[in-house]
């Protein structure tokens, strides 16, 4: 199975490419088009997973990890086929091979990925829940692509030490990096006005991914010029 | 008449260059960027006020359509749509039909061309945005707009699947069957999910982003209205 970006940067599109009996789980509403010899299933599970198991992983996932509910399997049934998916916002995709090592996606990244990887909330998403930009993080395991999307561009840095990064523009980060929550300066006021809040510390040797925009700062800026709603 | 199609992908424009005086080209209302002093507009409702009230209604573009006419050689105009994204021409022969997702029209050139808006025959067909279609027939050239990336697909022998938010056109020959995708998404999501399976010989013609995604995103950061 592969992953193949086309109309980078800005409004991407990644075709994945499956060989008959293949599967590939994508994020629900991702799905741009397919060859009619895919089947689709709803409320996908990994394949250690079994029945209210996977639909509590669903629930789990979808209050923590800013995903949606569902995902679906696509699967070529006989012969290869292809699914194309995009995100719902304007940007860039990449696909990350795990070769055995675990990759940290924040939630809303996550698009696409074969049943070889699995795929699973980290509870220590909840480090983020103060920090009101609502982050949480699935942690990506075993062998295989990772597709993700990002608001923006894709930038790739790779560190061995430390460096900060802010909340709303992680994308993801292997799991040879350690992060913790901290204020953007060193008193809480300051930390505020600077518009960072809470930042991100990276610690340790590895990969990061980083989208050039901010979901929640693209949303406060133009959805404040929309009309009021009822609720 | 030169065209050229310039700032593509992301950001499409035409350019046109008139070749000599009384050239004429019709667009959506709106869509004019800039022109030379010498281009004469022209606002009409084409085909008068029933069948510009009917392509309103129902193909969702606008009532009012402008008719740029040259006055002279090597006069320029240029046309964007409103979403960011590609821009295309579709040069059609005589009896020539395509079919568009209303809204995706921009201009046109071809005093022949016809637009009629058509029943999609099924509600939701296009993403929400209406019942209708417009089907643009030959001759003359149609250029139509993606909001995002232009994705072009040539429809295998054993038929293809499209999810309808992101269907821009498809040429004739084409027959589509539109039914319910992502069984139980519809029960927990507004926007109930559904997709087209056509089959037949042509083009289907996808856009990679939609505007609805957009502003589902959007909504949660509207101001909410105080309550008394």
């Amino acid at each position: 199975m592969e992953f193949q970006v086309l109309y980078r940067p800005a409004h991407s599109l990644a075709i994945c490419n499956l060989e008959p009996n293949e599967t590939v789980r994508a994020e629900a509403g991702a799905m741009v088009s397919m060859t009619r010899n895919i089947n689709v299933a709803a409320a996908a599970k990994n394949p250690n997973e079994g029945g209210v198991k996977s639909l509590f992983k669903g629930l789990k996932r979808m209050a923590l990890g800013g995903e949606s509910f569902f995902t679906n399997t696509y699967t070529a049934m006989g012969q290869p086929g292809h699914v194309s998916l995009a995100p719902s916002l304007t940007g860039d995709m990449v696909v990350h091979h795990l070769q055995g090592e675990q990759l940290i996606i924040q939630g809303s990244s996550y698009v696409a990925a074969p049943d070889s990887v699995s795929i699973d909330t980290q509870f220590q998403g909840f480090k983020g829940f103060f920090s009101g930009e609502s982050l949480f993080f699935l942690t990506a395991s075993g062998h295989g692509p990772v597709l993700m999307n990002a608001f923006g561009a894709i930038e790739t840095i790779d560190i061995n030490g430390e460096m900060i990064v802010d909340t709303g523009h992680i994308v993801a980060f292997t799991a040879g990096i350690q992060y913790s929550v901290v204020k953007a300066s060193k008193g809480w006021i300051s930390s505020f006005l600077s518009g960072e809040g809470l930042v991100l510390r990276m610690q340790g040797q590895g990969r990061m991914y980083v989208q050039s925009r901010n979901p929640n700062e693209y949303g406060t800026a133009v959805g404040a010029l929309l009309p009021p709603r009822d609720n | 008449m030169q065209h050229q199609l310039i700032d593509t992908p992301d950001f499409g424009m035409l350019q046109i260059t008139f070749d000599q005086p009384n050239e004429t080209i019709v667009s959506e209302s709106g869509a004019m960027v800039a022109m030379d002093t010498g281009v004469n507009m022209k606002t009409s409702m084409r085909g008068g006020l029933l069948a510009a009230a009917k392509r309103k209604m129902l193909g969702g573009e606008s009532l009012f359509q402008n008719t740029f006419t040259s006055s002279g050689p090597g006069q320029r105009l240029f046309l964007a749509p409103g979403p960011e994204g590609d821009l295309r021409a579709m040069n059609l022969a005589a009896g020539q039909s395509f079919f568009l997702q209303s809204g995706a029209y921009v201009a046109h050139v071809g005093e022949q061309l016809n637009l009629d808006t058509k029943f999609g025959g099924v509600k939701g067909f296009f993403g929400g945005v209406g019942f209708f279609m417009l089907k643009v027939t030959g001759p003359g050239t149609v250029y139509y707009c993606a909001y995002g990336a232009l994705h072009e697909i040539d429809v295998p022998p054993e038929g293809y699947t499209i999810d309808n938010e992101h269907l821009v056109g498809f040429t004739e020959g084409l027959q589509y069957n539109v039914r319910k995708f992502g069984g139980f998404r519809g029960l927990f999501f507004s926007g109930e999910g559904l997709v087209c399976d056509f089959t037949g010989q042509g083009k289907i013609y996808l856009q990679t982003r939609n505007a609805g995604a957009l502003a589902s995103f959007l909504h949660r950061f509207r101001p909410v209205k105080s309550k008394g």
